[in-house]
């Protein structure tokens, strides 16, 4: 005990001269110098100067996959920026800036026909592989057609074989003599995907990893994930499953042709299976560059960092492009009335909500909006005082209980994940707050692997186990409103079993201009004022009560050049990094 | 002798194929009971909004279709004469021991195991040599000077070694000498055929954690056998003839008190070869335990089988060693 009292008492004094007292407040970077927050607005200590060093990635657990066509998580798909190139990719630039589509592999952004039923892109020509083989437009097709086959590659997005035709085709692997006819390749630096239906969104599915080409002779299936052929600025040295990732240069990338990336570093190593509470020690004491998950760092860190005004110099809170929040059902009584869905919007304390979540550095900022700020459309409104009344409205929920005929408050079913110990916080806030108006909740958890398969994404469970409230969060595939608010609130992705517009919210308006933001007529400036609509009709509705912005405690490593918060996966821009 | 092993032998492969039923029992028949099918278990393995037709692909090509002897019948048939996969291209061969295909990176579990096993056979053998030696020894010493200051100091710190749990030291070891005082900084796995030196570096801390725990417990029972041994009247006997004190203690008394301690070393160490969890855990390093932690989180079977069957045959082969040493040492074994 004594022992670590002194740990204690040792480690609140850090490195630095500070210990205790107020944190700094967050001030932009002046000409890229460390601050706190310095990273969300600025370049911190920019740099294009290569250095021998090797660039140190650790992470808590594996990869879902490093194979870029077969993975699903944000830092995945930063990470794999450094070997494999998409068709399109996000402009490498801080802040809301970042949100911006660039090309990757393509000359420019995809033409879309007068029908929108095709789009056609043209490939930089004289690019290679990292084993000095020309890219050509073949190797993007084969690379989205070896997707087909979910029982190889099970893990990335089906967005292609929902948008592309030959619904039955099973990939090379069942079918190596078979073609995807949905995508050609007229030459060898010109590929057009013909859809079934318009999509104007289509240039933010070319910047999945998924159209990262793949040589076909390279192809191992199940095995490419330990060797995947580069395109980017490095390639892999070895990779051993569990332990290590090592990535050294790619001779053969072009620097020139792939603007959004850098070359700064010699290797790159990703050690994995590392403990998170090490992982963060070792970043604090400079063992370590890059917490590869980049959701930020554990309550242990949190604590040291924000207690010590010289290592708050070196983090950010970044904006973790997810929202946390709230479904409200309205298909369960007595939340079918929109009075008795607002009356919860109102009750919530939404402090204590985002103090479950781990407070404003480590969970967010309160949110009001069911879009993310800095998305194309997202203007702050607060139509049930979560940011002027944080702690809870109680008159305005007593109101609009006695309007929906329940003025001493109901009883409901509380949905949430039980293996998920913020989200039995977040419940148990909310238990809280409600039952000071009436309502009386009864907590349901349920295993998060099933949550959406089973329970809560079961609109037939909902009903008839009264889950008129369940938690939920998003995070966006990409920064616009089609991939924060379709799945949620659109009427016609109501399914039986993983839903996930679990409001069950059907509203017409709301149906009409999601098909109005889908027309290819509509212009990039009125799909962001649809989509802006909807958030206010959502919010109007009282179907979706936001907690917060997502956001996480971010460190820098002392070493690194040319850090920044990367808007499109809410951590640091992986593609850029160097080190002095 | 030889038909002591032969009988040893034949009871260690059924204790195996017994283990295997019960976890494969486990993993595979409980889901079921539960009123979990292949579908819903399938739903598991294939990425988030997969279609109806992928899950059922993953069915089909995870083996959970099947009927579950079939299934552990496959599972059988690939330890002892391998087992065919289909990794998309191509169909690949997976020699014998083969413990299947993980059904999250979909890649073969043995080879998985024999990477992890380095790692815990560098932590388990060094910090079975310390604790041994270092337990032994302090047991020895304490017993000999009973009641002495050394006695009572070195038993309140063995009390403290049993007391507090291996990811407290472990922790409490890793704050002071990793990142306050950078004495073994940026503690990770380093094999030892790519530095040795760093490879012994990097496990100081996990061996001295580890042996730390166990050293005290083989302290306190080195002492207690060593005080009821010293007390014999052989041990009078051999004094009485003339023997030296050294040879009096090692070859007489030691002797007989490492007999309950064989026993106990063989266990530890059978059970820390097939994967000390806690510490790899706090030290991060990628061996058997936590290869077997990260099996049970992602819940696949395979690898849960596999890394069970292998702690099982360690500490079946450990206690076999164990016996066999014992017979060696007392005639009379050999014939019960």
């Amino acid at each position: 005990m004594l022992a670590v009292l002194a740990l204690a008492a040792c480690s609140s004094s850090s490195t630095g001269t500070g210990g205790g007292g107020s944190s700094p407040s967050s001030s932009a970077a002046a000409g890229g110098a460390a601050a706190f927050n310095a990273g969300n607005t600025g370049v911190v200590n920019p740099s294009s100067t290569k250095t021998d060093a090797t660039l140190n990635y650790a992470m808590s657990s594996t990869p879902d996959s490093l194979d870029p066509g077969n993975t699903y998580y944000a830092w995945t798909w930063n990470f794999s920026r450094l070997y494999a190139t998409p068709l399109m990719t996000y402009k490498s630039c801080p802040g809301a800036c970042g949100n911006t589509l660039v090309p990757g592999l393509a000359t420019a952004p995809g033409t879309q026909s007068a029908d929108g039923l095709t789009w056609t892109y043209h490939i930089k020509s004289g690019l290679k592989f990292s084993d000095g083989e020309p890219i050509t437009s073949a190797d993007v097709k084969y690379a989205i057609e070896r997707t087909y086959d979910r029982s190889v590659l099970e893990n990335g997005p089906n967005y292609f074989q929902t948008l592309l035709g030959d619904p039955k085709y099973p990939g090379p692997y069942k079918d190596p003599k078979g073609d995807l006819t949905s995508i050609t390749t007229p030459d060898a630096t010109t590929i057009v995907f013909h859809l079934v239906s318009p999509f104007p969104d289509f240039n933010y599915v070319a910047a999945i990893p998924q159209t990262a080409p793949v040589p076909q002779d390279k192809d191992t299936g199940a095995n490419y994930q330990l060797d995947p052929v580069s395109s980017g600025p490095y390639m892999f040295q070895s990779y051993t499953l569990n332990k290590e990732a090592v990535l050294v240069d790619n001779p053969n990338w072009v620097p020139t042709e792939d603007p959004q990336a850098e070359q700064l570093v010699s290797k790159i190593t990703l050690t994995l299976n590392v403990n998170a509470d090490d992982i963060d020690n070792r970043l604090l004491a400079g063992d370590l560059d890059v917490d590869a998950a980049g959701t930020g760092v554990q309550a242990a860190a949190r604590a040291k960092i924000l207690s010590s005004p010289t290592l708050m110099k070196s983090a950010d809170v970044a904006p973790g492009n997810r929202l946390w929040f709230v479904y409200l059902n309205t298909k369960v009584a007595p939340l079918t009335n929109l009075a008795c869905r607002q009356a919860i919007e109102y009750a919530a304390n939404k402090t204590d909500l985002q103090t479950a979540l781990g407070g404003p550095y480590a969970g967010g900022s309160i949110a009001s909006t069911t879009l993310l700020p800095g998305m194309p459309g997202y203007t702050s409104f607060d139509d049930y005082k979560a940011l002027s009344q944080p702690t809870g409205d109680i008159t305005d929920a007593k109101a609009a209980l006695a309007k929906c005929g329940q003025p001493n408050g109901f009883t409901v079913g509380v949905a949430y994940r039980s293996d998920r110990p913020k989200e039995v916080a977040e419940a148990q806030a909310l238990q809280a707050a409600l039952a000071k108006v009436g309502i009386t909740t009864q907590l349901h958890g349920y295993p998060s692997g099933s949550y959406y398969s089973d329970f809560a994404g079961s609109p037939n469970y909902v009903h008839t186990h009264d889950l008129g409230i369940d938690f939920g969060g998003w995070s966006p595939d990409w920064p616009d409103g089609y991939g924060m608010l379709d799945e949620l609130v659109n009427g016609n992705t109501i399914v039986p079993a993983g839903n996930t517009n679990i409001s069950e919210e059907n509203n017409p308006q709301i149906n009409a201009l999601f098909t109005d933001a889908a027309k290819p007529t509509t212009s990039p400036a009125q799909q962001a004022a649809d989509y802006g609509q909807i958030d206010k009709l959502v919010m109007g509705d009282a179907v979706i009560l936001p907690e917060v912005y997502g956001k996480g405690l971010l460190y820098r490593g002392s070493d690194l050049t040319n850090v920044y918060a990367y808007a499109p996966f809410g951590m640091y821009n992986y593609a850029v990094l160097g080190k002095s | 002798m030889i038909t002591f092993i032969i009988r040893r032998l034949l009871t260690a492969i059924f204790l195996l194929i017994v283990v295997s039923m019960i976890t494969f029992g486990i993993f595979f028949l409980i889901p079921r009971l539960a009123g979990q099918n292949a579908y819903e278990l399938a739903t598991q393995y294939v990425g988030r909004n997969p279609t109806r037709a992928a899950i059922l692909q993953m069915e089909a090509k995870l083996g959970l279709n099947e009927s579950l002897p079939v299934q552990y019948w496959h599972f059988l048939s690939g330890i002892v004469a391998g087992a065919h996969y289909n990794d998309g291209p191509s169909v690949t061969y997976c020699p014998p021991p083969c413990f299947g295909y993980s059904f999250r990176s979909q890649q073969p579990v043995w080879p998985q195991m024999v990477s992890a096993m380095p790692v815990t056979v560098s932590l388990a053998i060094g910090a079975a040599i310390l604790w041994l030696l270092g337990g032994v020894a302090i047991g020895v010493l304490s017993a000999l000077r009973r009641g002495s200051i050394f006695d009572r100091f070195s038993m309140a710190v063995a009390l403290a070694g049993v007391s507090l749990p291996i990811f407290f030291t472990g922790l409490i070891s890793l704050e002071l000498f990793s990142y306050k005082w950078p004495i073994f900084p940026n503690v990770q796995w380093v094999p030892i055929t790519s530095n040795p030196a760093l490879w012994a570096r990097n496990l100081v801390l996990p061996w001295v954690t580890l042996a730390f725990l166990y050293a005290a417990l083989y302290a306190r029972l080195t002492r207690a056998g060593m005080l009821e041994t010293m007390n014999e009247d052989y041990i009078r006997t051999a004094r009485a003839k003339g023997l030296r004190e050294r040879t009096v203690v090692v070859r007489h008394g030691l002797r007989a008190a490492l007999t309950p301690i064989l026993t106990i070393f063989g266990m530890d160490l059978g059970l820390l070869l097939g994967g000390a969890v806690l510490t790899e855990s706090t030290f991060s390093l990628p061996g058997l335990g936590q290869f077997t932690i990260l099996a049970i989180q992602n819940q696949d079977f395979p690898e849960i089988m596999g890394v069970v069957l292998l702690a099982a045959f360690f500490i079946v082969v450990a206690n076999m060693l164990v016996d066999i040493l014992y017979a060696v040492v007392d005639p009379r074994v050999r014939t019960a």
